[in-house]
């Protein structure tokens, strides 16, 4: 593709180049540079927040005011974010009562988890031989038991029921 | 006997002093860019404006945004080529904005472009109604190829520089100003009642 020259362009095109070669060839008003200097003079130069202190020669980084201003910034924010993490971490000082953690027991760090130990005194200990009564405060032995109690000591379930229906006293 | 006290405070410093000297050599060198370019930004302004206050108010906030990147002006490669195409952005956006208004053509200021002399008043008025037809037909191009039609009308600018002010390359420049030339012919042979 080829740009067609201008010998090869009929003459109304032409003329109407002509027409835009006329109109870029304008002549400008007389007094136009002045007034647009005048304009930039009384245009301010810097905005006003960075007047006040001379324009940086390099960027805002440069400004010696800025840069200690930007330094402050960072040293309140580091601070700050320390110590709001110190006061979150430390107790109240003006706490009067101190929580106390639980005890633990003699038998160890394990509770008992609220479980309640039954003790298996009902039937009360087997005598192997029968005990001589030395004392008379000495409480007799309890009488042996009937021969068909001992289908029901073989029942840990019965055992238990009766646990439950007799309390100890 | 008199004693002189300099205290710290009343020194100026060197890096001020070379500071203001380095402000009023950019104030000097905006200052002679205006007087070197302030003419060919107004035509390139008025040629799409085609009125001679837009223009120069185009021109004139085209070095206000200079004097705001003025530190970056030693940066510049092609200052002339540079404020065209700031000059031209604005006109671009203003002849944008100033389409919702309806468009009147000014005339007067045709009357004023052309060359005064040799020609009699009705010579005179016979070639404004032919340029303001001209230029009717021009507007109705595309966007694309009547900026690069314009454009080209600037002696002073190649087609790499056309190329530098619109973004573009230079065979689109080409290509564009081979398709605005084919239309306009197109558009001049019509007779007018057909359009």
């Amino acid at each position: 593709m080829t740009t067609p020259r201008w010998n090869d362009l009929p003459d109304r095109v032409r003329n109407a180049e002509e027409t835009l070669r006329l109109m870029v060839t304008a002549p400008a008003p007389q007094g136009l540079a002045e007034r647009v200097q005048a304009r930039l003079d009384a245009a301010p130069r810097r905005p006003f927040w960075m007047s006040w202190n001379g324009p940086g020669l390099n960027g805002w980084m440069f400004n010696p005011v800025l840069r200690g201003c930007a330094a402050a910034a960072i040293v309140m924010v580091v601070a700050g974010g320390g110590w709001s993490i110190y006061a979150r971490v430390q107790p109240p000082s003006s706490a009067n009562n101190m929580p106390v953690p639980a005890r633990i027991g003699p038998n160890g760090g394990f509770s008992n988890a609220g479980a309640m130990r039954t003790p298996s005194t009902l039937n009360g200990p087997v005598l192997a031989h029968p005990a001589i009564p030395a004392q008379e405060n000495v409480v007799a032995p309890m009488a042996s038991p009937k021969p068909g109690a001992l289908t029901t000591r073989s029942k840990p379930a019965t055992h238990k029921k009766q646990a439950a229906a007799n309390p100890v006293r | 006997m008199s004693a002189s006290l300099t205290l710290p405070w009343m020194e100026i410093a060197p890096s001020a002093v070379h500071h203001d000297t380095r402000q009023h050599a950019k104030d000097d060198a905006l200052a002679a860019l205006v007087e070197q370019y302030a003419s060919t930004l107004y035509r390139v302004a008025f040629s799409v404006l085609r009125n001679a206050a837009d223009a120069e108010d185009a021109v004139q906030e085209a070095f206000l945004r200079v004097l705001r990147h003025r530190d970056s002006l030693d940066e510049v490669r092609d200052q002339r080529v540079w404020l065209v195409r700031i000059v031209w952005n604005i006109v671009l956006d203003r002849k944008r904005r100033a389409k919702t208004r309806p468009e009147t053509d000014d005339v007067s200021e045709l009357a004023r472009v052309l060359p005064a002399t040799g020609l009699t008043a009705e010579d005179r008025a016979a070639a404004v109604q032919h340029h303001a037809h001209v230029l009717s037909l021009i507007d109705t191009l595309p966007a694309k190829e009547r900026e690069v039609l314009v454009l080209s009308a600037f002696e002073e600018l190649s087609s790499v520089e056309i190329a530098s002010i619109l973004g573009i390359t230079e065979s689109s420049v080409r290509s564009r100003l081979f398709r605005a030339r084919n239309l306009m012919a197109e558009l001049l042979e019509r007779p007018r009642s057909a359009r």
